[in-house]
């Protein structure tokens, strides 16, 4: 069994507690237009060409393997849960002396469950502490399998609105929160995780009909994540359009409306996920 | 808080022009006219007894602690009779030159040239080694493979030990010494000792009388009850068992101001200055003292430590920028039972070092496995500041290691860290611990040369490379010996030998043998651009054939400018992983000639009987060394600095983030280097905002701790920050960042250690 992974991202502090690898799963099923990794969207392995590192020494004829400035690299790598493994352990004592983990991340990991259960799975079976990052848009005999393994379930809560959802994301709502019922249902912990875009998922309504979802099911704990414009040079490097690159970021008082907001309401609000 | 007293006195010595002073020097000289022909050792003590007799002594506005080592803030102090010569030819650009500046008037030009020179040449310390020399030792020098330190000052790199001093007090301590000279009248080592010691303490009795003048001059009388309060201290510490907190200190003060008069070196260092100093702090709250009032004798102590600058030649300077003088102190730890060390005055430490936020102290924290977790909180906030202070030492693998070179599990559990990183039994130790670096990645180069890059296989290449180790280490022992012996007989240190086991017993100076452990540290450098290459090598000409070694040394003899040269050196940097990474096929090349170095140097003795111990820190010598290096097979280019500190990956070259680094780190094998190895990791702010980052930080510090790491340091300022000092130096005149194994201002380091520290990878998230 393999899965395609394009990264594996080691002290990340922001994905879970305490210091966490953190495994990207390539392909996703929805397209949002804020993705600040596009090169976790298709479930293909592409090449990526950073212009600022090209030396234009013309060795390479468009073959990554013999570029030699690394501008031009391959993104997705098939590998076996045994390799996937072998790389997340690699910090375990960090893991243990920080109370941190691993956390599974997209793309879209439901897409590639069956693999992404196998590793939470033997994860377990190590006593390592596991989370997955999902927008909960897939079949919920796949998430439930992930549920199983996962002691942290953070869970995208984009677009309420089912026709816009539909229309901007390309994902039924109807589905994804049917899964965070059944997910509930189960006595799992999951941690909304609402990403902040302007014009997109900031209005109020969207806000308020997430926490009313939110203290519906009993979740303590919120994450905001606010846009950013990091992921913009990748689209060049992959050769796309970026339809976001001129949307301003959020200022502080905005994103601090919102955390207050929410804390009104007895929730314990994370920015940036922690 | 500070109060407007510290921070007047922090303003006054930050603003103050650095000057060359050459007070000791002339009395210093003028005392060896009147003594041609005595022993060395008395001589010496005469100079020193002499300097502290006449020495313009001084009491700044508003100080609560006595002793200053030069009237002017911050004064450079002039040691002819160690080597005369650069100061000879430097007189004229000291004010000028890239590191650490110094103003010299036309009167002290005139006199040094006319007076102070001509006495010294050919009679210094310098003449003395010189002399001795042989020509592979030379050569070795020249090559730049062997880098002799202390061949022009005097012997510090020494951690006094203070417990029996501040119990018994001066006196008892002189008359131990008296009893002593008049039961070995022909000994010359207790007549020194003696010397330096009466003259200390007549010494200690001219503050007395002049903090007693200036307060009967003083008109505010809370100023004045303060002066009358100093000169007290001054008077009963002269002779008798300091009881007080402030009492203490101030007698610790002197003393080190006595030793380094006596030799005017770098890093004499104060140790574990929490332990000794605790009965102080508990008796005092016990009766009733104000913490206010230890806190504020605390800061005015930093203070003092940032008033001695040592003057070093402008080539040391690059090796040693920004003044490294050494106070270093060790907190926490472990008793001698093998509990936790840490204390009340580990944490007061800790918070007054957070007011002063200066170079000195260069506060150190020892770790282990009964750390407690409050602690590590008021470690990582102050590390939070910025200035790369304290920097963290391991306890778990350093006691290992001494017990690895036959010291007793008590005495390991009290090791203490002296100038950067050098590890040393306190008050036990003449250890030489910074007395050569050794440049393994210009070994490799000299070997690959040599044979022209006709080796069989990999395997021949570094068989290669050993065998010229193990030749350039025996010439490097060889040139250590004769600096040592350089310092015997010429420049032995009596009154700093009564406070190290066990020379008063023995009779003998601790440069000839007095000290119970006797080692010299010597610091292998270069290790991980030494992996980077040779896993280059191993690779491109040995596995997948791409190129011979002899093509790509061609190419690397040109530093890369040949046709295809740029692509080349791109290919080596992207295409073949490096040290930092956790990727063990790497680090372990690297770890295997590191080993085999420290084996190597392991078998030596040196002139006292004690063994050569190898170490793995560069201070700021990653600079230099790198400038006499080619281009390299990791794709470094001809002059480019080394990977700095000792075990830090190549700049730029880690890529897998700050936790990668501790794993390739611990590859290596870190009980050996037990003269003390440095690890610089860089985060961004962010990374520590927070209790969550601390506590994130606290779990990477517990990690380093079991990956059996000796030491690691941390830089916590943005490279946009730094970039804005380099633009305004004079807004940021109280940055403070960590060099390596130390802490300096910013604005105070040259161009080429300020852009080194920007460019070290700074971990974001």
């Amino acid at each position: 069994m393999r899965a395609l992974i394009f990264n594996i991202q080691r002290y990340s502090i922001h994905d879970g507690g305490g210091i966490r690898t953190i495994v990207f799963f390539k392909g996703c099923p929805l397209h949002c237009p804020w993705c600040a990794n596009p090169e976790s969207q298709s479930f293909e392995s592409e090449i990526m060409k950073l212009k600022s590192q090209c030396i234009h020494c013309n060795v390479c004829a468009g073959n990554a393997a013999e570029c030699p400035s690394g501008a031009l690299a391959e993104q997705g790598k098939w590998m076996s849960v045994d390799e996937v493994l072998a790389e997340v352990l690699k910090d375990s004592v960090f893991f243990n002396t920080s109370g941190g983990g691993v956390t599974l991340s997209g793309g879209e990991v439901l897409s590639q469950a069956d693999f992404a259960a196998e590793l939470l799975r033997q994860l377990k079976e190590l006593g390592i502490h596991t989370a997955i990052e999902t927008s909960g848009f897939g079949r919920w005999e796949a998430l439930e399998g992930l549920a199983e393994y996962a002691d942290v379930i953070l869970y995208d809560l984009k677009i309420m609105d089912p026709e816009q959802s539909k229309k901007t994301l390309g994902a039924d709502s109807e589905i994804i929160l049917k899964n965070l019922a059944k997910l509930v249902d189960k006595g799992c912990r999951v941690i909304p995780r609402v990403p902040l875009i302007p014009g997109f998922t900031m209005d109020e309504k969207n806000i308020t009909t997430i926490s009313d979802l939110a203290q519906r099911y009993g979740l303590k704990e919120i994450h905001l994540l606010p846009f950013h414009q990091y992921g913009s040079s990748k689209y060049e490097s992959l050769g796309r359009d970026y339809a976001l690159k001129d949307l301003a970021v959020p200022t502080d008082e905005e994103v601090n409306a919102i955390k207050s907001k929410l804390e009104a309401r007895g929730f314990m609000v994370v920015i940036g996920g922690g | 808080m500070v109060s407007e007293r510290i921070q007047n006195l922090k303003d006054e010595m930050l603003k103050a022009r650095r000057d060359i002073s050459l007070e000791r020097a002339s009395i210093y000289t003028k005392s060896y006219r009147m003594t041609e022909g005595e022993p060395a050792i008395i001589r010496r003590a005469k100079a020193t007894a002499q300097v502290l007799a006449e020495v313009e002594i001084s009491i700044r506005e508003g100080e609560l602690l006595a002793g200053n080592r030069t009237v002017k803030p911050r004064s450079g102090i002039a040691s002819p009779e160690m080597d005369p010569y650069w100061i000879y030819e430097e007189l004229d650009t000291l004010h000028s030159r890239p590191q650490d500046k110094f103003y010299v008037s036309d009167e002290a030009k005139k006199l040094y040239r006319e007076e102070l020179y001509p006495y010294w040449r050919g009679h210094s310390l310098k003449d003395f080694i010189n002399a001795r020399l042989t020509k592979e030792v030379k050569e070795a020098q020249e090559t730049h493979i062997v880098n002799l330190n202390q061949t022009d000052k005097g012997q510090g790199h020494i951690i006094m030990g203070y417990r029996d001093l501040l119990s018994l007090g001066l006196g008892n301590l002189v008359d131990r010494v008296r009893a002593k000279q008049e039961k070995e009248p022909e000994n010359v080592f207790y007549q020194a000792a003696l010397i330096t010691l009466e003259a200390t303490v007549k010494h200690i009795l001219r503050y007395a009388e002049l903090t007693k003048t200036l307060a009967e001059k003083e008109e505010n009388p809370s100023r004045q009850r303060e002066l009358l309060e100093l000169s007290r201290v001054c008077s009963k510490v002269a002779v008798h068992k300091p009881d007080t907190f402030y009492e203490a200190t101030q007698l610790f003060w002197f003393i080190n101001l006595a030793a380094q008069y006596e030799s005017n070196a770098s890093s004499i260092s104060p140790g574990r200055f929490d332990q000794y100093m605790v009965p102080f702090y508990q008796r005092d709250r016990e009766n009733g003292v104000q913490e206010e009032f230890i806190k504020e004798v605390l800061r005015s102590l930093w203070l003092k430590m940032n008033d001695v600058v040592l003057l070093r030649s402008e080539d040391s300077a690059k090796y040693f920028a920004g003044f490294p003088t050494g106070y270093t102190i060790i907190l926490g730890g472990l008793d001698e039972r093998g509990h936790c060390a840490v204390n009340d005055l580990s944490y007061l430490i800790l918070d007054t070092y957070q007011d002063i936020r200066l170079p000195q102290p260069n506060l150190g924290v020892r770790i282990n496995e009964f750390t407690p977790r409050r602690f590590y909180n008021k470690v990582v906030e102050t590390i939070r500041l910025g200035t790369g202070i304290p920097q963290v030492f391991n306890d778990e693998v350093i006691i290992p290691g001494f017990l690895n070179r036959s010291v007793s599990l008590e005495e390991a559990r009290d090791y203490a860290v002296v100038g950067c990183v050098e590890l040393s039994i306190p008050g036990k130790t003449y250890g030489l611990h910074d007395i050569a670096l050794f440049n393994l990645l210009k070994v490799m180069e000299v070997t690959l040369a040599e044979k022209a890059g006709e080796f069989d296989d990999f395997a021949a290449v570094k068989a290669a490379i050993k065998e010229n180790i193990r030749r350039y280490v025996a010439y490097m022992v060889e040139g250590c010996n004769i600096v040592e012996t350089g310092h015997r007989d010429f420049a032995p240190i009596p009154f700093l030998s009564c406070f190290v086991d066990s020379c008063l017993e023995k009779g003998v100076d601790v440069s000839a043998g007095g000290a119970k452990f006797n080692f010299s540290g010597v610091q292998g450098i270069g290790t991980a651009n030494l992996s980077d290459s040779l896993y280059v090598i191993k690779k491109l000409c040995y596995e997948d054939k791409r190129m011979t070694l002899s093509e790509l040394l061609s190419s690397l003899k040109v530093n890369f400018e040949d046709e295809g040269g740029e692509a080349l050196r791109a290919r080596l940097i992207h295409k073949y992983a490096k040290y930092g990474n956790d990727i063990s096929e790497v680090d372990d090349i690297g770890a295997e000639i590191l080993a085999y170095y420290c084996k190597t140097v392991e078998g030596y003795t040196n002139e006292r009987g004690g063994r050569f111990l190898p170490g793995s820190y560069t201070v700021s010598a990653h600079v230099p060394l790198g400038a006499a290096v080619g281009a390299t097979a990791d794709g470094r280019k001809a002059g480019e600095q080394l990977a700095d500190g000792g075990l830090s990956p190549m700049v730029g070259r880690d890529e897998k983030g700050p936790t990668a680094v501790l794993k390739s780190v611990s590859r290596l094998d870190n009980y050996l280097t037990s003269n003390g190895s440095l690890l610089n990791v860089k985060f961004h702010p962010k990374a520590l905002e927070g209790q969550a980052g601390i506590n994130k930080m606290i779990g990477y510090l517990q990690a380093f701790m079991k990956l059996k790491i000796q030491h690691i340091q941390f830089n916590i300022i943005s490279a946009d920050t730094l970039r804005a000092a380099q633009r305004e130096p004079e807004k940021y005149r109280n940055l403070v960042v960590r060099v390596a194994g130390y802490s300096a201002i910013f604005i105070e380091l040259n161009k080429a250690i300020q852009d080194d520290i920007i460019a070290r990878t700074e971990h974001v998230f």
